[in-house]
């Protein structure tokens, strides 16, 4: 494949060209009720073309790989169409990386048989956990991918990905009321992620359940806590999409908004965004542009310090590239994206942040969240309600809102431990290209005076 | 032709097979942050192959048209462990006749394109210049084959133009964003419409208005309709319904909203946005009513879950996916719906849809784009609210239908099709 790229990449015409190859082999296995509902697999393989020429961007996507030259060549005709500026690319030292998938146990290996016996086998715990459990969805997939990487620099990068996936639902009824619970396992190092999950599969069953008779939090202002994983998504939305460059590099509005050195937070608030941590879900050697990753300070001590980057945002900012262009798939251009964003461990114990809360919310898990830059959401699966310092009843449909030139200043307590959501749900999207892995953790939070929406 | 040749191989071993062959090629322009940045060419192709080995199901699909061998040795390996098949494969049956393809659409150049994205930027900054502007113009031809192994075979090309504007306004910490764009089958488009509606977006919310915690009446725009309609369009799926997890589920020909509520998904319209004659499996497309006057009248299904509820396929596909959706237009003008409000909200874009439990019809939205309304008169954008109800007694409430509907179904769009406004008696909202 080197050969092929290097060779197709010399009828290029741009500043910069570079080619991206994927191959990717997917397979899955999912039970609704008490039925296999499907079982497959699939094979993928395309490419996208970049060039760059004045400024300009041309794309040629494609899943025939049969005209690499032609495609180079395409890509360079439509660069030239739409360059009229000035190209800047930061510049990165070339590099020529192969890398191997290392998987304790490679799930290639596992027979399909043994897979579909997994899959059911919790989805049998779920099913038949509790006489109100109405029916389920357990869905195990993986996927191996292999990334062929070339730019007219020299950069050749090959490596390969290998993705595993574990989606338990369980789904209870009583009446009109339908209350749902999903639990997920997985990640990048081998089938030994999805196994002995029965305690999750328990769990799916038991908090859809459990939510059934848990009445609806009502909306207002809170002392909210919130656990690992939702701290982890806060401070995806809440922050992490604004310091994405892309959103600034060319609006001297938000360059003003969000410059280095303004105070962002509290004294003792620490944001990182880290690609090169091990064993974490948005971790990559290198970004999609052949830039390694590396560890970038975003909040330091409450102040502004850093943002992400692509080459073409680090090049038009004058800033060094940080390893954050990531792309979904060969169907879209990589853009700067988060890997694995964190708020750092403070100082506090959970006991000591819940202790003197007269009223207010305990928010685990997620559902999600989603940002337009100053404003956000974040949802929890569930929550309790704090009373006199006590960790309270059950409550459910808690969605959460903030304002980030507000919200950053309103957190009065940072755990002591940051903590890893070994295999998060999901992932982030952002300009069509989801679901993109990130990892998702931090430690417990305190944030004063937070919106929760709700009926009053 | 490929997918007579992969039917032909796969039932060599399996009983039945049908195959699926999607083409597409798109030609994209995109303007970010107030120039021409990028420009694309796409090339696709994806086969999708079914098989029905003794009575049990696999399937694989590949991006590879050269790999008919790898296609159909991967389907037969996994229906060795398969779900059994609920269905027989359908034989041919007729389709309707519908436009789905202009010739006149494959003539536009991309700089003819690139003319269009400049256009509306410049309506947009000439409006404002301020506004830091995107936009984009794609168009795509797509081909479908269909065929299966019980003789019926269809196909079709589709021609598919989309065209959206984006803004972003940044006035000290405050940040607004408006967008718009319109999608459908034919050439004809018009752009400056887009540019203007993005518009209006910054113009009403030039000023900020303050709302209040409280019950109040809320006007859905077409696009504010996402949080009612998403609920909606789970519970009427049928495979919620079979399992038991549609709060619908025994509601067949019940009342389940207002009688002034009519929702018909139609296939069937020249050039609208999700329009075709058949569907991935086979199964030719039909109007389908889903509420008439209020009344529950069809869930949607797909082969295996029709079989299994002992129901009618009604092509949707295998995933069940709703085309056009149609809601019917009221009586009232929509200016004298929103003089009618002496105070409340017009709601239209929302962050976090979805992550309340959408499945029960609960929602819990933060206003991403929405305007106050003060006796009569929208008075500027409202901002940090939540907005919080119940779908399904959201569309028990209704006060008033608007005359006025606008199609859906660009890029920014969730759902495709035809919307009018809807105002409703209460919901309630949490205000900074």
């Amino acid at each position: 494949m080197r050969d092929k790229l290097i060779q197709a990449l010399k009828a290029h015409t741009a500043d910069y060209a570079d080619i991206r190859i994927e191959d990717l082999d997917t397979s899955w296995v999912s039970f609704r009720g008490p039925d296999l509902d499907s079982i497959g697999s699939s094979r993928t393989v395309g490419g996208i073309v970049r060039a760059l020429y004045k400024g300009g961007w041309g794309y040629a996507t494609f899943n025939d790989l049969d005209h690499l030259e032609k495609r180079v060549q395409e890509a360079c005709k439509i660069a030239h169409l739409v360059g009229n500026q000035k190209t800047q690319l930061a510049s990165i030292k070339p590099v020529v990386d192969l890398t191997k998938a290392d998987m304790e146990k490679d799930f290639r290996l596992v027979p399909l048989t043994q897979k579909k016996a997994l899959a059911e086998e919790y989805n049998n715990i779920v099913l038949k956990r509790h006489p109100k459990i109405q029916t389920s969805n357990t869905r195990y997939s993986d996927s191996f991918k292999t990334i062929y990487f070339a730019s007219s620099e020299g950069t050749y990068i090959e490596g390969e990905v290998p993705n595993i996936y574990l989606f338990m639902v369980g789904i209870a009824r009583q009446d009109d009321i339908v209350q749902q619970n999903f639990q997920t396992g997985g990640g990048f190092s081998g089938y030994q992620l999805v196994e002995n999950l029965h305690a999750k599969a328990e769990k799916a069953a038991d908090m859809a359940v459990e939510l059934l008779s848990a009445p609806t939090v009502k909306g207002g202002k809170y002392t909210v806590v919130t656990d690992p994983m939702l701290t982890g998504v806060f401070t995806h939305e809440a922050f992490g999409h604004l310091s994405e460059s892309d959103f600034i590099y060319e609006n001297e509005r938000m360059k003003e908004l969000m410059q280095l050195g303004k105070r962002f937070g509290v004294d003792n608030l620490n944001i990182l965004d880290d690609g090169s941590l091990p064993g974490q879900l948005g971790t990559h050697k290198y970004d999609a542009e052949g830039t390694p990753t590396r560890q970038n300070y975003l909040i330091q001590d409450g102040i502004l310090v850093g943002r992400l980057h692509s080459r073409e945002t680090a090049g038009k900012m004058g800033e060094q590239p940080t390893g954050n262009a990531r792309a979904v798939n060969f169907h879209h251009p990589p853009i700067v994206r988060m890997t694995n964003t964190y708020l750092a461990a403070g100082t506090d114990t959970f006991e000591e942040m819940i202790k003197n809360i007269d009223l207010g919310v305990f928010a685990l898990d997620t559902i999600g969240g989603e940002t337009a830059m100053e404003m956000f959401t974040f949802s929890a699966a569930y929550g309790y309600m704090i009373r006199n310092g006590q960790v309270a009843e059950l409550v459910r449909d808690v969605v959460l809102t903030g304002n980030v030139f507000e919200t950053l200043m309103n957190i009065d307590c940072i755990g002591d431990q940051v903590y890893w959501v070994p295999n998060s749900p999901g992932g982030c999207g952002k300009g069509g290209q989801q679901p993109l892995r990130v990892g998702i953790g931090g430690p417990y939070i305190r944030i004063q005076n937070c919106t929760v929406g709700g009926q009053q | 032709m490929i997918v007579e040749q992969i039917i032909q191989k796969a039932t060599q071993k399996a009983q039945s097979a049908q195959v699926s062959l999607n083409t597409r090629e798109t030609s994209e322009v995109s303007f970010e942050n107030d120039y021409l940045k990028s420009a694309e060419s796409s090339q696709r192709t994806n086969i999708q192959l079914t098989v029905i080995l003794d009575g049990k199901v696999g399937v694989s699909t590949t991006t590879d048209p050269n790999d008919v061998n790898g296609l159909v040795s991967k389907a037969l390996a996994v229906a060795q462990f398969g779900n059994p098949a609920h269905y027989t494969l359908p034989a041919e049956q007729p389709t309707a006749s519908v436009k789905t393809y202009d010739p006149e659409l494959l003539l536009l150049s991309k700089p003819e394109m690139i003319h269009i994205g400049q256009s509306m930027l410049d309506m947009i900054k000439s409006y404002n210049p301020e506004i830091v502007t995107s936009s984009g113009v794609a168009k795509t031809v797509q081909t479908n084959q269909f065929a299966n192994s019980a003789g019926a075979a269809y196909a079709d090309e589709h021609t598919d133009f989309s065209v959206g504007a984006f803004g972003q306004l940044t006035r000290g910490t405050d940040i607004l964003f408006a967008m718009e764009s319109a999608g459908h089958k034919h050439r004809q488009l018009d752009f400056e419409d887009i540019a203007n509606q993005t518009i209006e977006y910054f113009r009403l919310a030039e000023r900020s208005a303050v709302v209040q915690s409280g019950d109040m009446p809320v006007i859905f725009t077409p696009d504010g309709l996402n949080a009612l309609l998403l609920s909606l369009s789970i519970a009427l799926d049928g495979k919620h319904v079979l399992l038991g997890s549609s709060p619908l589920a025994s509601k067949l020909d019940q009342s389940i909203t207002d009688s002034r509520f009519n929702l018909v998904d139609n296939p069937l319209i020249d050039y609208a946005p999700q329009t075709s004659a058949f569907d991935d499996e086979g199964i030719p497309r039909k109007v389908t009513p889903l509420v008439e006057n209020g009344v529950l009248r069809n869930f949607i299904y797909d082969l295996d879950t029709a079989g299994r509820a002992g129901a009618q396929p009604t092509g949707h596909g295998a995933n069940r996916r709703f085309t056009n959706l149609i809601i019917s237009p009221g009586d009232v003008a929509l200016k004298d719906m929103i003089k009618g409000v002496r105070k409340g909200l017009l709601v239209h874009e929302y962050l976090g849809l979805g992550q309340g439990n959408p499945i029960n019809g609960e929602f819990s939205v933060n206003l991403a784009l929405g305007y106050k309304i003060e006796n009569g008169e929208i008075v500027g954008r409202v901002k940090d609210v939540m907005l919080a109800g119940n779908a399904y007694q959201a569309l028990n409430q209704i006060t008033a239908i608007s005359q006025e509907q606008q199609w859906r179904g660009g890029p920014y769009s969730l759902f495709s099709g035809l919307f009018p406004y809807i105002q409703v008696d209460k919901l309630s909202v949490v205000a900074k």
